[in-house]
């Protein structure tokens, strides 16, 4: 065996997968569990589980499973929680920094009547139990006055009295029931929601305003009346007029804002006037204004057209455009905000007073506060909170957040440890070297939010084409008027009128925001979270994608893989091996752990021998389980043969990448078991889909070469394109190496943990793999919420899908302006069919982007819905001012 | 005809108030979280 290591609560948890009852408090499997007269009982998939659930029931909050399974029922399982979330390491947390004037100023806003407010992000909300059961806060804690929770976002608005109650006795309460707080910065939040709420303010009175010189507009059209008193008709005019003005200034001061620092950046340049630096701010404004002056000149001379309707509707559809953008996006801060739970937010620091003694004294403070040399206490299931050398203890640590390592590696004094790893085993003392932004993690993330920064603000096809629409359209009907006047004067204005009606801006400025809208909300709804919609065409036209190996294609935990020889033996080894606290041994008592599992006596005589195995008796039976050296070097009198045919097992085994157990009963050997981290079962075939598509697969991994390679070859990817033992850094180079050696390949990076960040963030498109860490989702541009990895493959579909809808829109708008700008300027179009015309082509976008094919397959998730609700509200309220 | 020099003025104040209102929901945060709202209403008000 590679190495000696225990192994605690977290990982046992996870072990349990195999069995088949869900646990009573999270849904997570568990080992079912029977009374005395075989009445089931309420089984749990961890010690956790079963506190809270008892916790619950004694605290009177039933309700919380009546709710829970009731919106379950509604959406479909869905199995997600958020790890940590159950360690009962985790209740005896004081928080109390949080009672600090310094966090509190940081993180919360006093209020004028002395209470205070803050946002706190809760880990594993996830329905309408957790909305239950948060908002029940003002009834148990005397002194919080408001609790609403806004599940979608995981976020909880509290407000409280700091006079009758401390914020740390709330966050304790939260903690018990399974909710670990994170406390965000509050100005930015606030900065966020009031842009937010800004931007929706301007498009909900532009559709307004749009809508309203529509009516009028549709009126004059029509020739209401305006022969019969033309003074209606001026009356019209003024009030369009009037109308239109609002929305320019209130709507379009957003487009003629950024215009004017757009002229001013390129006019301030040295190098000269540059017409192509110029943003798409300019030819909006420059249109939008020059089509109202136009018509506000009309109005008042009361000589010419006016064109107050396509202006309001052109405003309000880049604005709508705008906003649907910016709220795609909140997903993303919010992410990024979520970055500080990556690292513990406190540590346990020991006072350098009696830091040496037997009995040190113990502080908790800030994570970030924590200074170079400070001892520090890392419990059990915790995670390090500053890289360190341990200086006092030993145990075993998870890395696969850092390194991508799979397994468990024992650490003991004198080695050095990153922050973000998980100390499984027993408390560890650790002296710091580095903490807060200087820690490795903390320099990955700071590359990440950096990136997500400089990232290209998204160039949108609707804001290039709008401007430059209203100039065409403009410079049309001038010439229209200009020939109309010599050729026949008595219908030039009726020709105008007819091309300035039949010309759609909606049509064509909606055309790629709806269809991507609709489609991003569509892939919410099937578990896919796109946060930047540009990428759809990337993906759409990948060349390239590169896996990750550790928990995207594989399971992410040991499992028992293989068993050759008898299948008793391994549930024999198993009752031995429950009685070992290595991984190895969890692996196996977790995969024994079935309703239909033998009946063994309880093992005796156990002896385990660190680093080789464990021996004992079960019926009388001598069994041992362990290394195969260790367990020939037991056997009374092998023979040769024996020797060489388990040998040449164990040898399979090693190749296939798993670790090997060999079993003895009664001084034979019975069985050879492997163990590791399995390949998800559809990853085969969809390696195999991606290669008979063209699209390159590659692999790259933290884990060892050797254990990377035999996945590599197992899947049949290319061994050129497979990197094993590659640190972060190492992941983006391969990228950007990648990308170099093919200029025109798109690269898809498919990964999960924070060692994967930065290849997320180099490849044109990144996408976070369901169960990913805070940072891959941060620098992903694509998560996805639900279990296994042949949904890539949907995913891959589903944008095809979206990609030809923006086409067929654009091509179909395009097609119909051109059309009808022609036919009128020939004088072929009577503005009433005009009238008619033009609310068809919006009409026809709005039908083109809600049938497209994307993502049909219904999947329900509770986050999804909002992206569905979202979608639906602005579909019907661009549908109703269209027209 | 006469009548749409009046009628065309009271929808616009008409309108202008519900503008106002939109403002006024905006304002208090009505359309930051359209999900939750949904769900609370599932849960009885016991005291």
């Amino acid at each position: 065996m590679p190495e000696n290591t225990t192994v605690t609560a977290p990982t046992i948890r996870d072990n349990h997968a195999q069995s088949s009852v869900p646990c009573a408090h999270c849904g997570l499997p568990a080992a079912a569990a029977f009374d005395h007269e075989n009445q089931a009982l309420p089984s749990f998939c961890c010690i956790g589980c079963e506190a809270i659930y008892h916790a619950i029931h004694s605290g009177g909050f039933d309700t919380f499973y009546k709710l829970r399974d009731m919106s379950q029922n509604a959406r479909g399982q869905r199995a997600v929680i958020n790890s940590g979330n159950t360690d009962p390491n985790l209740t005896d947390k004081h928080f109390s920094t949080f009672d600090s004037d310094e966090f509190l100023e940081k993180h919360s806003n006093l209020l004028e009547d002395g209470t205070r407010s803050i946002d706190l992000h809760l880990e594993g909300v996830h329905c309408a139990g957790c909305v239950w059961l948060t908002e029940r806060l003002p009834h148990v804690i005397p002194g919080v006055i408001e609790a609403r929770l806004s599940l979608a976002r995981a976020r909880l608005e509290l407000r409280w009295n700091p006079e009758h109650t401390q914020l740390s006795a709330i966050a304790q309460w939260l903690t018990r029931y399974g909710y670990m707080p994170h406390a965000l910065r509050s100005d930015r939040i606030a900065g966020h929601s009031k842009a937010e709420r800004a931007l929706l303010m301007r498009v909900g009175a532009s559709w307004a305003i749009a809508g309203n010189i529509m009516i009028l507009a549709v009126a004059m059209y029509g020739g209401l009346d305006i022969l019969h008193d033309p003074k209606l008709a001026t009356f019209a005019r003024y009030i369009s007029l009037g109308l239109a003005t609002v929305s320019l200034v209130y709507g379009g001061g957003v487009f003629f804002r950024r215009a004017a620092g757009s002229l001013r950046g390129v006019l301030s340049r040295a190098e000269g006037f540059a017409w192509n630096r110029l943003s798409m701010d300019v030819p909006i404004a420059l249109g939008v204004f020059v089509g109202w002056a136009h018509s506000a000149v009309a109005t008042v001379t009361g000589q010419g057209d006016v064109w107050f309707d396509s202006i309001a509707v052109l405003i309000a559809a880049l604005l709508t455009a705008r906003w649907l953008q910016m709220r795609g996006r909140r997903f993303a801060g919010d992410a990024a905000e979520r970055l500080l739970s990556l690292l513990p937010s406190t540590a346990r620091r020991l006072l350098p007073d009696n830091a040496e003694s037997d009995q040190p004294r113990i502080e908790e403070v800030p994570a970030d506060t924590l200074q170079l040399g400070d001892l520090v206490e890392v419990r059990a299931g915790d995670v390090i909170p500053a890289d360190g050398v341990i200086i006092h203890g030993a145990s075993t640590v998870h890395r696969a957040v850092v390194t991508g390592e799979s397994r468990p590696e024992p650490v003991t004094a004198g080695d050095t440890i990153e922050a973000g790893v998980t100390n499984l085993g027993a408390v560890l003392t650790v002296r710091v070297t580095a903490a807060g932004n200087e820690t490795r993690v903390g320099k990955l993330m700071q590359w990440v939010e950096d990136g997500e920064r400089r990232r290209a603000p998204i160039v949108q096809l609707a804001d290039r084409l709008g401007g430059l629409f209203v100039l065409v359209v403009l410079a049309a009907s001038a010439l229209t008027g200009l020939v109309w006047s010599f050729i026949d004067p008595a219908q030039a204005v009726a020709h105008v009128v007819a091309l300035l009606v039949i010309s759609c801006p909606c049509a064509l400025g909606m055309a790629t925001p709806l269809a991507l809208t609709v489609g991003v909300g569509r892939a919410a709804k099937q578990g896919f979270f796109i946060k930047h919609d540009d990428v759809l065409q990337s993906l759409a036209r990948a060349t390239h994608i590169i896996f990750d190996k550790t928990g995207t294609l594989t399971e992410g935990r040991m499992t028992v893989a293989h068993i050759t020889g008898s299948t008793e033996a391994a549930h024999a080894a198993a009752r031995l091996e429950a009685h070992s606290n290595h991984p190895i041994a969890a692996a196996l008592t977790a995969w024994a752990a079935t309703p239909n599992a033998p009946n063994l006596a309880p093992p005796t005589d156990i002896t385990e021998v660190p680093g080789n195995g464990i021996t004992g008796r079960i019926d009388e039976v001598p069994t041992a389980v362990g290394h195969i050296d260790w367990i020939i070097s037991l056997l009374e009198n092998p023979s040769d043969d024996e020797i060489n045919t388990w040998r040449k097992h164990v040898a399979t085994i090693v190749a296939d990448g798993f670790t090997p157990v060999v079993v003895a009963q009664n001084h034979k050997i019975t069985a050879a078991i492997g163990i590791g981290d399995r390949l998800r079962t559809d990853a085969p075939e969809l390696i195999a889909t991606l290669k008979a598509r063209g699209i390159q697969p590659a692999l790259l991994s933290g884990d060892h070469p050797e254990l990377v390679a035999a996945c590599a070859q197992t899947l049949g990817i290319d061994p050129t394109l497979t990197r094993g033992g590659v640190d972060p850094e190492q992941k983006r180079l391969f990228v950007e190496e990648l990308r170099k050696n093919n200029p025109d390949a798109q690269i898809v990076m498919v990964g999960d943990g924070v060692n994967d960040a930065t290849a997320l963030q180099a490849a044109d498109v990144g996408i976070a793999v369901h169960g990913g860490t805070q940072a891959a989702l941060v620098a992903a541009d694509i998560f996805v919420t639900r279990q296994g990895i042949e949904n890539i493959l949907e995913l891959i579909d589903g944008t095809h899908q979206v990609m030809r809808t923006v086409h067929r829109n654009l091509i179909g708008s395009a097609v119909y302006n051109a059309l009808g700008i022609s036919l009128a300027a020939l004088g072929l179009v009577a503005p009433l069919l005009a009238a008619v015309a033009m609310p068809l082509s919006s009409l026809f976008v709005i039908a083109s982007s809600l049938a497209q094919k994307s993502f049909h397959h219904p999947y329900s998730d509770p986050t999804g819905s909002t992206q569905s609700t979202t979608t639906g509200l602005n579909i019907s309220k661009t549908q109703k001012n269209a027209l | 005809m006469n009548v749409l020099f009046f009628v065309i003025p009271i929808a616009l104040c008409f309108a202008v108030a519900s503008v106002l209102t939109f403002f006024w929901a905006a304002r208090r945060g009505q359309f930051d979280d359209l999900d939750t709202p949904a769900i609370r209403m599932l849960i009885d008000d016991e005291k």
